[in-house]
């Protein structure tokens, strides 16, 4: 059996009296494009970085590709993983800030090639190849030279999905990938995310494009309060009824999208 | 009341003399200050939280009491508590610590100046602490951190005279020693005067010559590719 690209277990996390993450269960198969929406404040982040263990969780685990990233539970017994193994594991999340955090005192190109060098232990012309490939394919070839200051929002984007890449990533995670564009340019993003799709990348995309949340993923998380409250095809969570916080949600974006709920939509029954 | 040079001319090797251990004292305490510096502000940085109230215990300390009191502190305090050490060793400690106190504080703030999401992208991606702080923090506070540490290192070099109470030969020591022969004091202490302005302008220059190095690296990227990694982040420093 495959394992799943991402898994996450009893992910629980509180700040004081506010629960962050509540009980957070999921899995995502490998090739599976899941959208990540939800209320600002819902902890939508806080899951992000708690995938990462950057900010680990009070209880609960992750797996990625079928490997426990940060804390692992080996028969009866649960333990803290060291440093070292949560360094190894790491880099088999690719992360895509919203913020991008690239390094801006580096070119686009040692951005690309530091983390594989240092990380993967790659030799400089493996390194330097797949930096290449990846500008190739992100049609950002000739930029390679430039440091992100000297780049645009949309070509600095395009730079870190690229050092997220290299590393050979089970999952790509995107935090909120359109929110710092300009509105011409996230058609622009959402149509190389489509592309990405379609190659069969695993992704999991937190967004308030909402028509991409529709159209492209082939899953949608609902989440509220710390916790998924709705998880499926999109379709049906966009039009299921069952869950006020998800149907208000819904019905405010309608108010101001007439035409997002208009195309017909397959009805299903809940199950 | 007229100057008489050949008071100061008489006595050039002296003052050279002193003015060479000045210049050592000030280097030696620059180096281990440093390193003082950035073990205490790593520590401060790094989430323990007993080892950064210790450092900010140090610092307090530091910052809170007169050099001189230090000095003596460590000087004919630690004797007391059998450890003997040359006058020369006591005084670059007392200034090591005493500077060391001010870098830590500098390189900590340059380092929270960063944003978050630099430290944070670098280890995601699967970098040791000690990577990340070599590739991605370390060339981004160069910069911004030279003018702050040329303030404090010309207040060390010239805090650094008051090295001459406990007998170590330094500037103003040969300058206290020169007077007493002489009788001359006005002329000895406007020599004394011109060699410690003499030592902080040379560091001030050497200081402008490093940081227009890093700062340069922008307009001529390329021709010197080591320092090429350590250029300043655009806007960052106007």
């Amino acid at each position: 059996m495959i394992p799943p690209a991402l898994r996450a277990t009893n992910l629980t996390r509180s700040f004081g009296q506010t629960r962050a993450l509540d009980e957070v269960y999921f899995e995502i198969p490998k090739g599976e494009v899941v959208s990540l929406v939800g209320p600002s404040g819902c902890g939508k982040s806080t899951l992000l970085r708690t995938l990462l263990w950057l900010d680990p969780p009070d209880e609960g685990f992750v797996e990625v590709g079928g490997q426990y990233l940060g804390r692992e539970r080996i028969g009866a017994v649960v333990r803290n993983q060291t440093r070292r193994q949560i360094d190894r594991i790491r880099p088999r999340i690719g992360m895509v800030y919203q913020s991008l955090n690239l390094w801006p005192h580096l070119t686009a190109r040692e951005n690309v090639e530091r983390p594989q060098r240092v990380v993967a232990s790659k030799s400089a012309a493996q390194a330097r190849a797949t930096a290449d490939g990846l500008f190739e394919r992100l049609q950002i070839g000739g930029l390679a030279g430039r440091r992100p200051s000297e780049l645009s929002g949309g070509q600095k984007q395009r730079v870190a999905i690229a050092r997220a890449l290299a590393m050979e990533p089970e999952i790509m995670l995107f935090d909120e990938p359109t929110s710092a564009l300009d509105p011409e340019l996230v058609g622009e993003v959402l149509a190389l995310l489509r592309d990405f799709a379609a190659t069969g990348m695993t992704m999991m995309v937190v967004t308030h494009e909402l028509a991409f949340a529709r159209d492209v993923a082939s899953r949608l998380m609902f989440m509220d309060r710390g916790r998924i409250v709705a998880d499926g095809p999109p379709a049906r969570v966009i039009s299921d009824r069952s869950n006020p916080r998800v149907a208000e949600f819904f019905d405010r974006v309608t108010a101001f999208h007439p035409a997002f709920r208009a195309e017909p939509i397959p009805k299903e029954t809940t199950p | 009341m007229a100057l008489d040079l050949s008071v100061i001319t008489d006595n050039i090797p002296l003052f050279l003399e002193g003015a060479w251990m000045t210049l050592r004292i000030a280097a030696a305490a620059f180096v281990a200050g440093m390193a003082i510096g950035t073990l205490a502000a790593v520590a401060s940085l790094s989430g323990i939280a007993p080892l950064r109230w210790l450092v900010a215990g140090y610092i307090a300390i530091m910052r809170g009491i007169p050099f001189i009191v230090l000095l003596f502190l460590i000087h004919y305090g630690l004797p007391a508590a059998g450890i003997r050490n040359p006058a020369l060793v006591n005084g670059i400690a007392a200034l090591s610590l005493f500077a060391g106190a001010y870098y830590t504080e500098i390189i900590r703030a340059c380092v929270r100046a960063l944003p978050k999401g630099q430290w944070e992208s670098a280890r995601a991606i699967g970098m040791s602490p000690f990577a990340a702080a070599r590739i991605v923090i370390v060339p981004q506070i160069l910069a911004p951190m030279v003018p702050p540490v040329v303030n404090c290192t010309m207040t060390m070099i010239k805090e650094s005279s008051v090295i001459s109470s406990i007998t170590v030969a330094e500037l103003t020591f040969s300058g206290l020693v020169v007077q007493g022969n002489t009788f001359a004091p006005f002329e000895v202490f406007i020599a004394v005067a011109l060699l410690y302005w003499l030592i902080c302008g040379l560091f001030a220059t050497a200081a402008r010559a490093f940081e227009s190095r890093l700062a340069g690296t922008r307009r001529n990227r390329g021709l010197t590719p080591l320092v090429g990694r350590y250029l300043i982040l655009e806007g960052r420093r106007t």
